[in-house]
């Protein structure tokens, strides 16, 4: 009885491991890709932006396998996470926050076969690169769009963090509406940090009660600062993902988000041809990272020109941070014949005139 | 028509309050029968998914909010089973019941992030409507758990100071021996605060997701909780004194975003500290008459009775 079991057992696994290998064979993919983020890719901003950017990519390479990771902090967990998606066989990973810089740099060190690729930092190893998109110049156009919708002349901007980037961006957001509109004036409340919906609600509020009448952003989602102007009759310039244009079907204006998948297509393939080269990529404004969201329903089509018409401006090289410009205080900050580009980007302590608020 | 500073922060105020609110008349109800709740922040976490993911799958705002609630006073029963039934000790099972909360939460909203909903309908007396100071801004328009906020917290007074279960409660969280001597069943009245406490908190969570933000994101209450707890105190376990508390607390949250927004030269980070130093000043200059306010069983386990 034992024997003839044995015969009938042996037999089974024999022809399902036939039957089952050829579905095993076929499933290797060309290639593993691990994404961690640091919060929801269902956020309408900054992270469903990279998460877009991989289903492209998916798209673009057959055979690419995707592994991903939401609300990974910004600490040692996330080398816990990214060496779990080594372990599943990942090659490439895109470590997406600030903060996932040192994690990833530490397990880049561990594994040289790995490719990292780092969105916003400034780390470099053989297997590790970087890049962001260049939003400062690209807030110029949406300016100009801010300052001829507005009816109050009052706009506000909510940011998280008074880094550099962002000072940068409000900056280059007041002298666009400045450029169409001399009597704009931009209110800026920092909620002390990238995504506190309840503070972000508040602080939308309290510029709408200010008489704002459009509000933009720098904070990870633009969807609560967005959906609190929609409710109160106010118009709304996104940032992050152009998707979030959803939430406002009569306020939205327009706005910025990131078009990662270019880039990420071509890392991609280089991983896979074994050419990977480590580079530290910044692309703006028609240069394909960033990109202007389509126009709402209430915009009308005269603004629409002078809104596409600086956008070109921006494209073809024009630097809004060209002196003399002064700061809010009076003070000359870029002499004329001086201008700010590239690295300086992170380096604004101060707002332009114009802007309420000041850099602490 | 720019609102006066005093407006907004009024304005300001009553939307942030709100939840403080709920959540600190949940917690009087709870230490007034001698249990401190440290997982509040977990029950409002719960409370705020458990309403998002309903009235995101169901379309209904209302049904988000009962949800809520019950899963509120549900969350609070599970940690009634631990403090009571168990007889664990409160402060370490509360901070457990923080951490299950946040990581239910989580789960439990995971689906939900970036659903779109329709949050809980406003509405704005006519009266109030026309007048030009009151138009432009957000005050006097508002949901339901607002609009109901002041008559509850007098609901909850009016329980515990005027009924038979109200004078059942505050025995049993001065002296549940004594009252257990006179007849009382102190485990039954502690389920029972706990429920109602629960189902406050969770109502205090909806506000949060299904009005202020109308979003769900994980750990979105950040510290309202524990905001509430230290009102719970500043309030002296009164209900009506609570009214002002989360007033004073929800105000000092609008203060610093209205006084960016007013161009103030102080640093937001500073600025950003304002309720939590307040919460301090508070607890500083009023704690030693507070102490004695406290139930006098408030934190004790009881072991007389099973």
């Amino acid at each position: 009885m034992k024997k003839s079991l044995g015969l009938v057992v042996g037999l089974l696994v024999l022809v399902l491991s036939v039957a089952l290998a050829p579905s095993v064979a076929a499933d290797t993919p060309t290639l593993i890709i691990g994404a961690i983020y640091v919060g929801s890719v269902n956020d309408f901003g900054y992270n469903r932006s990279f998460h877009d950017a991989l289903l492209t990519v998916q798209k673009n390479i057959p055979g690419v396998k995707l592994l991903e990771a939401e609300n990974v902090p910004e600490s040692a967990e996330a080398e816990r996470v990214m060496e779990s998606m080594i372990q599943q066989g990942a090659r490439l990973i895109f470590p997406t926050s600030f903060g996932h810089q040192e994690p990833a740099f530490n397990v880049a060190k561990r594994h040289p076969d790995v490719y990292f690729e780092h969105a916003g930092g400034w780390m470099m190893a053989a297997n590790f690169g970087n890049y962001f998109g260049n939003t400062q110049a690209a807030w110029y156009p949406m300016g100009v769009a801010a300052g001829r919708m507005t009816k109050t002349n009052k706009l506000g901007f909510v940011i998280g963090i008074p880094i550099g980037f962002a000072v940068g961006n409000v900056n280059a957001f007041e002298l666009g509406a400045r450029s169409v509109n001399p009597a704009a004036v931009t209110t800026v409340v920092v909620t002390g940090g990238w995504s506190d919906k309840a503070k972000e609600a508040a602080a939308a509020n309290a510029l709408l009660d200010q008489g704002c009448d459009v509000l933009a952003m720098h904070v990870d989602s633009p969807a609560t600062v967005i959906q609190t102007a929609e409710a109160r009759g106010a118009m709304s310039i996104g940032f992050q993902s152009i998707e979030a244009r959803v939430l406002a079907p009569k306020g939205w204006i327009t706005g910025l988000g990131f078009n990662w998948a270019p880039y990420f297509t071509e890392v991609a393939k280089s991983v896979i041809a074994g050419t990977f080269t480590p580079e530290s990529t910044h692309l703006g404004l028609g240069q394909g990272m960033v990109v202007m969201a389509p126009f709402g329903a209430a915009v009308p089509s005269s603004v629409r020109q002078v809104v596409t018409a600086a956008a070109d401006k921006i494209a073809n090289g024009f630097n809004p941070f060209t002196g003399p410009i002064v700061d809010n205080t009076g003070v000359t900050q870029i002499k004329a014949g001086e201008s700010w580009g590239g690295e300086k980007m992170g380096d604004f302590k101060w707002y332009v005139e114009g802007v309420v608020g000041k850099v602490q | 028509m720019n609102t006066p500073l005093l407006l907004g922060v009024l304005a300001g105020a009553v939307l942030s309050g709100t939840s403080l609110l709920y959540a600190t008349l949940g917690e009087t109800i709870s230490e007034r029968s001698g249990i401190v709740n440290l997982g509040l922040e977990g029950i409002l976490l719960i409370g705020a998914s458990v309403g998002f993911a309903v009235t995101a799958s169901r379309g209904s705002a209302y049904l988000g909010v009962a949800s809520a609630a019950l899963a509120g006073g549900a969350a609070n029963l599970l940690f009634g089973w631990l403090v009571v039934s168990r007889k664990a000790n409160q402060l370490a099972s509360g901070l457990a019941m923080m951490f299950f909360g946040i990581g239910a939460s989580a789960l439990i909203g995971e689906p939900f992030v970036g659903a779109v909903i329709r949050g809980l309908p406003k509405w704005r007396p006519a009266f109030l409507a026309t007048l030009p100071w009151v138009k432009s801004t957000t005050l006097f328009n508002y949901d339901i758990l607002i609009w109901l906020a002041v008559p509850v917290a007098l609901l909850v007074w009016g329980a515990l100071f005027k009924t038979r279960w109200g004078l059942g409660v505050r025995a049993v969280g001065e002296s549940a021996a004594a009252a257990f001597a006179s007849g009382r069943n102190p485990s039954a009245i502690q389920f029972q605060a706990l429920f109602a406490g629960g189902v406050l908190g969770g109502l205090a969570g909806a506000h949060l997701s299904l009005s202020l933000t109308l979003t769900w994101a994980e750990g979105m209450t950040a510290g309202r909780g524990f905001i509430a707890i230290a009102l719970v105190i500043f309030s002296k376990w009164h209900p009506l004194r609570a009214i002002a508390g989360a007033l004073v607390f929800g105000g000092a949250e609008a203060l610093q975003l209205q006084l960016q927004a007013r161009g103030a030269e102080i640093s937001p980070f500073l600025l950003d500290m304002i309720p939590y130093v307040l919460t301090l000043l508070v607890l500083l200059a009023w704690g030693g008459a507070r102490r004695l306010a406290a139930p006098a069983g408030l934190g004790r386990t009881f072991y007389g009775s099973d």
